[in-house]
C-alpha cells in the first residue's frame, strides 16, 4: 500500500526523458523530447493540440513504446514496451475517459484487477474479501483526504469530480510512484476543478511525483513546479514556474516566441 | 434477495443524520438507477391480487405448486441468458440447444440403454460444448453473439430433428430416476429443515457483513435488514404454501440450487466482479488487467451447462423428449424472464435473482389466464405488455444514469 513516500532531495530525478523520437509511418510524432520529473513535484506538461503531448504519455505508459531516446527511473535507465511493465515500475497513468466500470461500486473500481480474495482449497473459488477491501480503501481515501459516498455506491451516480478522485485514487493505491493525468479538469465545473488540483498538490505533498497534461493555464500556474512545453514534437521549454510567466508559456506553446531550445527563462525575444 | 445494490446512501451531513433509516433508504430507493428486484417483485404482487380477484383458485396451495413446476425450465434457461446479457450479448440458441440435450439424453437412455447418469452427463456435456464453440467464435474472432448463436441455435435445430424424427418426433422417457425429479417432491418436514438451514447461513452471513461495516462506521445495516426480512418470508411463505399441497417439486429444488450457485458466482467471487465488469466497460477491464475474453468464453459454457440442465428438467417434467418443445417460446420466454426480471441488456446491469422473479411473472400470466380460460391470443398481448415496460424502465433507468453520469 502506498503510504506517503518521503520526499528526499534525492540527485536523480525520480523520471527523467532524453531525446525521445517516435514516428508513426511517414509521421513523425516525437523528435526530441526531453523533460525530468521530480518526486514531491507537479510536472506541467503543455502543448498545442499535436504537439505529442499523448504520444509522450503513450511512450512512458508503454502503451506505444518509443523508437529512440531514453527513460530514466530514479537515473537508471529503464525500457518500457508494455503497460505492465509500467505499473511494475510504479508508473500510473489516469486517463480522460477515467477507465471506470459505471456498474460497479466505488470500492470494487478501486481493486478492479486486484481484487483481495480468500479461498478456501488451491484452486478456488476466489472469494472476495469485501469488507477488507472497504476498511483498506477507506483508510487510503483518508490519507488523501477524498471524501466519497458509501463506497459501494455505483460509480454511475457520482459527480465528474468525485468519478476523477476515484480514478487517481486508484492509480495511487497500487505502490505506484509517479503518476501521469491526462486532462483531469476538463470536463469538470468550478468546484470540482479547485477540489481535483487540491488532490493533484495533495499526491505532490506526499512524494509522489505527478505529470500533468492540461490545456488550462491558471490550473498550471496554480498548482505546476515545473513546466515542459512541447511543440511540433520537441520540447521548446522546461522552466521552474517561478522564473516564466504565463504570457512566456503561451507565446512558447503557439509558438509566437521562437525558442530553439531549452531554458526558456532568459529566451524572450 | 430482495435488491441486490444496495442504494446510494448520501452521508451529507446533518442533512441525513435527522432522516429516519426507512426515510434515506426511501430516498436512495427513489434516486436510485438501478432498482434491483423491488419493480419485478412489485410487479408479481399486482398480478398475483389481480388474478386472485379475478378466480379465487389462484393462489391456492395446488395452484402455486403447479405454478413452482412451471417456472422451472423458463427460470433455469433465464438464468443461462442473464449470464450472456450480464455481458451485454444474447444467446438465442438456448431454446434448441436445450431441446437437443434433452433428445442425446433420451437416445443415450431409452435406446442405447445407457445408464441414466451417463445419458444425463451426454446431454449436458453436449450444451456445454455447443456453449464452448460459441464462446469460441464471439470472444477469439468478435462475431456478434446475436448472429453467431442464431446460427447455433439453427445447427442445434436441424440435430435435434435429425435425432427424434426418425423415432417420430418424440421419445418418451421410462427411467424411474428421471420420472422422480419431474414428478416428486421434498418430504414437508425435511423442506422445513432445509429452508431452516439455508436461511440461517444466509442471515449469518449477512448479519456479519452488518457487524463489520457497523464496526467501520459504515451506514447500510438498514437495507441489508430489510432484505433479510423480505428473503424470510418469501422463502417460508413458499414452503409454508407448498407443504400445504405436496411438497416443494425437486425440480424447483434443483432451480434452486443452480439459482443459489450463480448468485454465489457472480456476487461473491472474482470471476463475478470481473464478470460485471466486462459487461459496464469491456475497455476499462482490459486496462485493469483482466481477461476480456476469457470471461466471455467463461460465460459462454456456464450457459451451456445451464441450458443442458434445463433441457434434462424440461424432459422430466414433461416425461417426453420432444422437438416440439423447441419452437421460439421456450427461446423468447427465457429473454423475457430475464428483461422482466430487471438484467439490462446493455449489460453489466441485474442480477440472477432475476431468472426466479421473470420466470414467475410469466408464468404466473400464463397460469392465471389458463385459470380464467382466456385465449392465447390475449395472454400474449398480456405478457407483451409486460415485457414493453419492463425494457421502457430499464431504458429510462439508463437515460438517468447517462444524464448523472455528465453532472
Amino acid at each position: 500500500m502506498s503510504a506517503a513516500i518521503a520526499a528526499e532531495p534525492a540527485a536523480a530525478p525520480l523520471l527523467e526523458v532524453r531525446g525521445l523520437q517516435k514516428r508513426y509511418g511517414a509521421v513523425v510524432a516525437l523528435r526530441d523530447v526531453n523533460f525530468t520529473v521530480r518526486r514531491g513535484e507537479v510536472t506541467a506538461l503543455l502543448g498545442d493540440n499535436g504537439a505529442g503531448k499523448s504520444t509522450t504519455i503513450k511512450a512512458i505508459a508503454g502503451v506505444a513504446p518509443i523508437d529512440e531516446g531514453d527513460i530514466l527511473l530514479e537515473g537508471q535507465p529503464v525500457s518500457i514496451r508494455h503497460p505492465s511493465e509500467a505499473t511494475a515500475l510504479g508508473i500510473q497513468t489516469v486517463y480522460q475517459d477515467l477507465a471506470l466500470c459505471d456498474n460497479l461500486g466505488i470500492c470494487a473500481n478501486l481493486y478492479l484487477g486486484r481484487e483481495l480474495v480468500s479461498s478456501p482449497t488451491a484452486v478456488g473459488p476466489h472469494v472476495l474479501r469485501d469488507v477488507d477491501m472497504e476498511l483498506e480503501a477507506r483508510r487510503v481515501l483518508k490519507t488523501l483526504r477524498i471524501n466519497l459516498p458509501a463506497l459501494d455506491t455505483p460509480v454511475a451516480s457520482l459527480s465528474g469530480g468525485q468519478r476523477q478522485a476515484v480514478a487517481i485514487a486508484r492509480a495511487v493505491l497500487w505502490d505506484s510512484k509517479l503518476v501521469i493525468m491526462d486532462e483531469p479538469t476538463a470536463a469538470l465545473g468550478v468546484a470540482q476543478t479547485a477540489e481535483v488540483l487540491r488532490l493533484v498538490r495533495d499526491l505532490a505533498e506526499q512524494g509522489y511525483g505527478v505529470i500533468l497534461i492540461t490545456h488550462n493555464m491558471q490550473n498550471v500556474f496554480q498548482v505546476a513546479d515545473n513546466i515542459a512545453v512541447l511543440r511540433l514534437g520537441a520540447t521548446v521549454m522546461q522552466a521552474r514556474k517561478s522564473e516564466v510567466t504565463p504570457e512566456q508559456v503561451v507565446g512558447a506553446i503557439t509558438g509566437t516566441l521562437a525558442i530553439p531550445g531549452t531554458g526558456a527563462a532568459g529566451a524572450l525575444a | 434477495m430482495s435488491s441486490t445494490v444496495q442504494p446510494p446512501e448520501r452521508k451529507s451531513g446533518q442533512e441525513s443524520e435527522q432522516k429516519s433509516p426507512f426515510t434515506r433508504w426511501l430516498t436512495g430507493v427513489a434516486q436510485s438507477t438501478d432498482l434491483g428486484m423491488l419493480p419485478v417483485i412489485a410487479a408479481l404482487i399486482v398480478i398475483w391480487i389481480v388474478f386472485e380477484t379475478l378466480n379465487a383458485n389462484f393462489l391456492t396451495p395446488r395452484n402455486l405448486s403447479n405454478l413452482a413446476a412451471q417456472i422451472v425450465v423458463t427460470g433455469t434457461l433465464a438464468l443461462a441468458e442473464i449470464y450472456i446479457i450480464l455481458l451485454g450479448m444474447i444467446d438465442l440458441s438456448i431454446g434448441w440447444n436445450s431441446v437437443l440435450a434433452a433428445s442425446v439424453f433420451s437416445l443415450a437412455t431409452v435406446f442405447f440403454h445407457l445408464p441414466v447418469g451417463v445419458g444425463i452427463a451426454l446431454g449436458i456435456a453436449l450444451a456445454t460444448g455447443i456453449g464452448f464453440l460459441q464462446g469460441m467464435v464471439v470472444s477469439r474472432i468478435g462475431v456478434p453473439s446475436f448472429v453467431v448463436t442464431l446460427g447455433g441455435g439453427m445447427i442445434a435445430e436441424g440435430l435435434t430433428l435429425a435425432i427424434l424424427t426418425p423415432h417420430g418426433g418424440s421419445v418418451p422417457l421410462a427411467d424411474d430416476f428421471t420420472t422422480a425429479i419431474g414428478t416428486l417432491n421434498l418430504d414437508p418436514l425435511w423442506s422445513w429443515v432445509l429452508s431452516l438451514l439455508l436461511f440461517g447461513a444466509y442471515a449469518a452471513v449477512t448479519l456479519n457483513g452488518i457487524r463489520k461495516r457497523t464496526a467501520s462506521g459504515h451506514e447500510g445495516g438498514f437495507a441489508a435488514t430489510m432484505r433479510l426480512v423480505g428473503v424470510a418470508i418469501m422463502l417460508f411463505g413458499a414452503v409454508f404454501m407448498l407443504n400445504a399441497y405436496r411438497g416443494v417439486p425437486f425440480l424447483l429444488m434443483l432451480f434452486l440450487i443452480a439459482l443459489f450457485a450463480s448468485a454465489f458466482v457472480t456476487k461473491s467471487t472474482r470471476f463475478g466482479r470481473h464478470l460485471y465488469a466486462v459487461g459496464g466497460n469491456a475497455e476499462a477491464a482490459r486496462r485493469a488487467g483482466i481477461s476480456v475474453k476469457g470471461i466471455q468464453l467463461a460465460v459462454f459454457v456456464i450457459a451451456g451447462f445451464l441450458v443442458g440442465l434445463a433441457g434434462y428438467l424440461d424432459a422430466a417434467r414433461l416425461g417426453v423428449a420432444s422437438a416440439s418443445v423447441g419452437n421460439g417460446d421456450i427461446m423468447l420466454n427465457a429473454v423475457a424472464a430475464a428483461v422482466i426480471g430487471g438484467t439490462s441488456l446493455f449489460g453489466g446491469r441485474g442480477s440472477v435473482y432475476g431468472a426466479l422473479f421473470g420466470a414467475l411473472v410469466i408464468a404466473s400470466v400464463s397460469n392465471g389466464m389458463n385459470l380464467l380460460g382466456a385465449a392465447s391470443s390475449v395472454r400474449f398481448i398480456v405478457e407483451g405488455l409486460i415485457l414493453l415496460a419492463a425494457i421502457t424502465i430499464d431504458t429510462i433507468l439508463r437515460l438517468r444514469r447517462m444524464r448523472s453520469g455528465r453532472a
